[in-house]
């Protein structure tokens, strides 16, 4: 039963995300463009379009948080917790982000042979994971989608354009990511604690989104969701 | 009942009759809310009892929303203290629905928060929309519904899975002729099943339908009197 209060929420989420076809098909072809156009004269191909992949799924999440807000007062007026519902919407657009990541992955190892292809992987893995949290953060602080994707065009743009040694790259939520995907190809950038640096963030970001969620519920819940 | 400036109105055919006794199943009382430096609510109290039907009227930022959605509990208050006995049914005046989710579809999302499985909740839900004439089929998105469909949604789900209160923001917006009587007809029999009902309307005549009718006033700024 309680599974269900999780489930319910995110096949309707999915179903919601597949219907928006058009949207999904630019956000996807985004990243690919990115990729394709520095592929042939660019040896940095590999994190530029993994980078860009947050723009397909944290976008995703922007616009499913903000969709999401006007009716989540009700949803949990009439019983739901919040954070329910916001591991919903993280269950559903993680699956739906590791899957582009699969896609985008098998693209760049056969489009650039890196290296390392498991860091790739694991590169375009933690862009997946860490857009989500990054995305629903967004749609919980921003008013409007027009303020949600400028943070988002400046922060992925922002990280586009700095290399990670610089210190401001480091404070941007891909910067893990982008360690894993430039020591694919160059054999020499540090993962150290790329990993660690991009999951930490990720759940900064999900304590983020789940605290303005918490703050935005109704004082009152139904007596027999309790 | 304390208002600003409350003009209280029983319907004629209760009138005459003296006070009745009714369990409580709303009592907000001391209700104050600024939205930044504007007053909205200075003082509010409101109560309803079972089988109660109350209306608020009043113009337009006199704050009868605002008291409606500080009642279901969506806002916090500045001052005052909220108690209800029971579920609380809203139905915002803006239907609160997934553009591309059918009325099926959020009847199965509501279910798992109400305790009811999917089967249940389709069927009472069906029933729901049944009785107000619900024009098209179930699995349409609520997108290509008409203003009045999409309330029907919103009031459906307001009423899925009982509620001993329900709170009714303008809910028959969008509603045709039929609709809107056989709203009506469904108000008295909900009272009659004993269920607190409070309507906010902008229709005096709909003063007709229901126990007291409650006008509200846009109060003054703190410091000044009311008139």
């Amino acid at each position: 039963m309680r599974l269900r209060r999780i489930l319910v929420p995110a096949q309707m989420t999915g179903r919601e995300l597949v219907r928006r076809r058009f949207a999904l098909g630019l956000l996807t072809a985004l990243p690919l463009a990115f990729y394709g156009a520095s592929a042939t004269h660019n040896n940095s191909a590999v994190s530029t379009g993994g980078i860009a992949m947050a723009f397909s799924i944290a976008g995703a999440s922007i616009f499913v948080a903000l969709t999401a807000r006007p009716v989540d007062q009700r949803l949990v007026l009439v019983g739901y917790r919040p954070y329910e519902l916001l591991l919903a919407r993280l269950l559903l657009l993680e699956l739906f982000g590791i899957a582009i990541a699969g896609v985008f992955s098998i693209v760049m190892v056969f489009g650039t042979a890196p290296q390392h292809p498991w860091l790739l992987a694991a590169g375009v893995g933690l862009v997946a994971l860490a857009s989500v949290p990054f995305g629903l953060a967004v749609g919980a602080l921003a008013p409007r989608e027009l303020e949600g994707v400028l943070v988002l065009i400046g922060v992925v743009g922002v990280q586009l354009t700095l290399q990670p040694t610089q210190i401001i790259a480091k404070i941007l939520p891909f910067w893990g990511s982008q360690q894993l995907l430039q020591r694919s190809v160059d054999n020499v950038s540090s993962t150290g604690i790329a990993f660690p640096a991009g999951l930490a963030y990720a759940a900064a970001m999900f304590v983020a989104a789940a605290f303005v969620m918490h703050r935005r519920a109704p004082l009152v819940r139904a007596a027999q969701a309790a | 009942m304390t208002l600003p400036l409350p003009v209280e109105r029983r319907r004629s055919p209760l009138a005459a009759v003296p006070d009745r006794p009714r369990a409580r199943q709303l009592e907000a009382s001391g209700i104050s809310k600024s939205y930044g430096q504007r007053l909205v609510l200075d003082d509010v109290s409101l109560s309803v009892g079972a089988g109660e039907a109350v209306a608020i009227i009043g113009e337009n930022g006199a704050g009868k929303s605002t008291l409606l959605r500080i009642c279901a509990g969506l806002i916090r208050p500045d001052q005052g203290h909220v108690s209800v006995s029971g579920r609380v049914g809203f139905c915002p005046q803006e239907p609160g629905l997934f553009d591309l989710l059918s009325a099926d579809e959020h009847l199965s999302l509501f279910a798992p928060a109400l305790g009811l499985s999917r089967e249940q909740a389709l069927r009472d839900g069906h029933r729901l929309l049944g009785e107000f004439s619900f024009p098209i089929d179930e699995g349409t998105q609520c997108r290509r519904l008409s203003g009045g469909a999409r309330q029907k949604v919103n009031l459906a789900l307001a009423l899925l899975g009982g509620a001993c209160v329900l709170l009714l923001d303008e809910p028959y917006q969008g509603f045709d002729h039929g609709a809107y009587v056989s709203f009506w007809e469904h108000v008295a029999r909900w009272t009659g099943e004993g269920l607190g009902v409070v309507i906010v309307t902008h229709l005096l005549e709909d003063a007709a339908h229901v126990d007291r009718v409650v006008e509200m006033a846009i109060p003054r700024q703190q410091g000044a009197k009311r008139a």
